[in-house]
């Protein structure tokens, strides 16, 4: 006991190595995982404690020094919100013929999924892992898997996908995380491609195998495709900022700068679109109707 | 000695906040934001030995790697052993001014970035591109804010210090 007492931080150091060895070896058993989510929920009323106050304070800031750009905002706005009121009728007839012509054409109906606010409460506090945890769970009807959005600068388009999720939070994977992967094409030229992030700390994604006919400019939009069965077709992901052909490959690279900052998103949209049947999953009930 | 626990969890705490909230992503130079926790972690190795340190690092990690992507340990790991380094030999080797403190927190974050490239390798996914695009601006970064945090950080542990007699 005595050598314990006198060598005490060479026995810390060893028991906390093994203890971070031994967790780091079974990191996906239930114990550590169990042991993970309680000192998770242990921290997370500090952080949407601390999210509530930065957020009262800055909005009482904005309160005193924004009222002169809210003016001029509301100015723009109302005169915007006028435009579309009387684009809304146009927009109406436009959608009723295309819905016809598509009925017409046996295309699939366009479907509309309804959408879950959330707001940012944390992001990685560290510089290895990219994630965002948000103030909605499992409560409120977020799965693992569900595509996410947000709003800047007018547009839509994708943040992100949700990868972990708990009763009142959940964690979503960016784009710009080198391990998420997303089905896209070129709006314009609509050549296919899979999107990744960049690397470890950009901000850019890249879009690979893209065929070598594709003619890429700069500045051309660049859409979810909808395969991949995790994002509803059509969603704006970002514009091309570079392009080159790869020496030893068959296919071309994109550099995509997201249209979503990750440093400035602050509120989301989690998509309820659950994960689209996996095609052996349809080839296995094909197989069975067939009997 | 209480005080101290209750200033050590409280520096913790905040640090850990305010690296994760979504505003300190403005702090980022080169795609990297400085590691403030670990610079709470080194200074308290530094001033009040081995034992103390590990205890915060551990601590600390466990937290961090929960609020965090990676699986557990993997941030404790690094943190836990530069604590115990800089706990042996702090004192006896750096003298607190600016310089030394720089390069103090330079070194340990160094190792700190290369023990975590090392345990991502092994347990998880790593690239060698990690240590020019995180380890070596982290490092920078938190040398650079050292001096400044250990000058506050020297204010707060004041009392303690002195009766330490440190100063």
């Amino acid at each position: 006991m005595e050598f314990i007492i006198r060598h005490k931080s060479v026995v810390a150091f060893i028991s906390f190595t093994l203890f971070c060895i031994i967790s780091l070896s079974i990191q996906s058993s239930t114990l550590v995982l169990t042991l993970e989510g309680v000192i998770s929920a242990i921290t997370m009323p500090f952080q949407k404690a601390y999210d509530g106050a930065q957020s009262g304070v800055s909005r009482l800031w904005a309160g005193f020094t924004e009222l002169t750009e809210v003016r001029d905002e509301l100015k723009k706005t109302r005169s915007n919100l006028q435009k579309y009121e009387s684009m809304a009728g146009e927009m109406s007839e436009l959608k009723r013929e295309n819905d016809r012509l598509r009925e017409l054409l046996g295309m699939k109906e366009r479907v509309e999924y309804a959408s879950i606010p959330a707001t940012i409460i944390s992001k990685d506090p560290d510089n290895w892992f990219r994630t965002i945890i948000i103030n909605k769970g499992s409560g409120d009807g977020i799965k693992v898997n569900m595509p996410v959005i947000a709003y800047q600068g007018g547009q839509k388009a994708v943040v992100g996908t949700v990868i972990e999720v708990r009763g009142s939070i959940s964690r979503i994977a960016p784009i710009i995380s080198p391990t998420v992967r997303i089905g896209v094409k070129l709006q314009e030229s609509r050549f296919p491609g899979l999107l990744c992030g960049y690397s470890g700390n950009s901000n850019l994604c890249k879009m690979d195998y893209i065929s070598r006919a594709a003619y890429i400019r700069f500045g051309d939009m660049v859409i979810t495709s909808g395969q991949g069965g995790v994002f509803p077709p059509g969603l704006l992901v970002g514009t091309v900022i570079k392009s080159y052909s790869l020496e030893s490959s068959a296919y071309q690279r994109a550099i995509i700068k997201p249209v979503i900052d990750y440093n400035l998103v602050e509120d989301v949209f989690v998509i309820k679109k659950d994960l689209d049947k996996d095609l052996f999953e349809i080839f296995d009930e094909d197989k069975e109707k067939e009997k | 000695m209480i005080v101290s626990y209750i200033y050590t969890a409280l520096i913790i705490l905040i640090s850990l906040l305010v690296q994760g909230h979504s505003s300190f992503d403005v702090v980022r130079i080169a795609g990297v934001k400085p590691d403030l926790m670990f610079i709470a972690i080194v200074y308290l190795s530094y001033c009040f030995g081995s034992f103390y340190g590990e205890v915060t690092a551990f601590v600390s990690g466990l937290l961090h790697d929960a609020v965090s992507n990676s699986p557990l340990g993997l941030l404790t790991f690094p943190k836990v052993a530069v604590a115990f380094v800089v706990g042996m030999f702090g004192r006896s080797l750096f003298k607190n001014n600016i310089l030394t403190t720089s390069l103090l927190l330079f070194a340990a974050s160094l190792v700190k970035g290369f023990l975590t490239l090392f345990l991502s390798y092994v347990f998880h996914e790593a690239s060698a591109s990690s240590i020019l695009s995180i380890i070596l601006p982290e490092s920078f970064y938190n040398a650079l804010l050292a001096p400044p945090l250990f000058f506050i950080f020297d204010k707060i542990f004041e009392r303690e210090l002195e009766r330490e007699g440190y100063m």
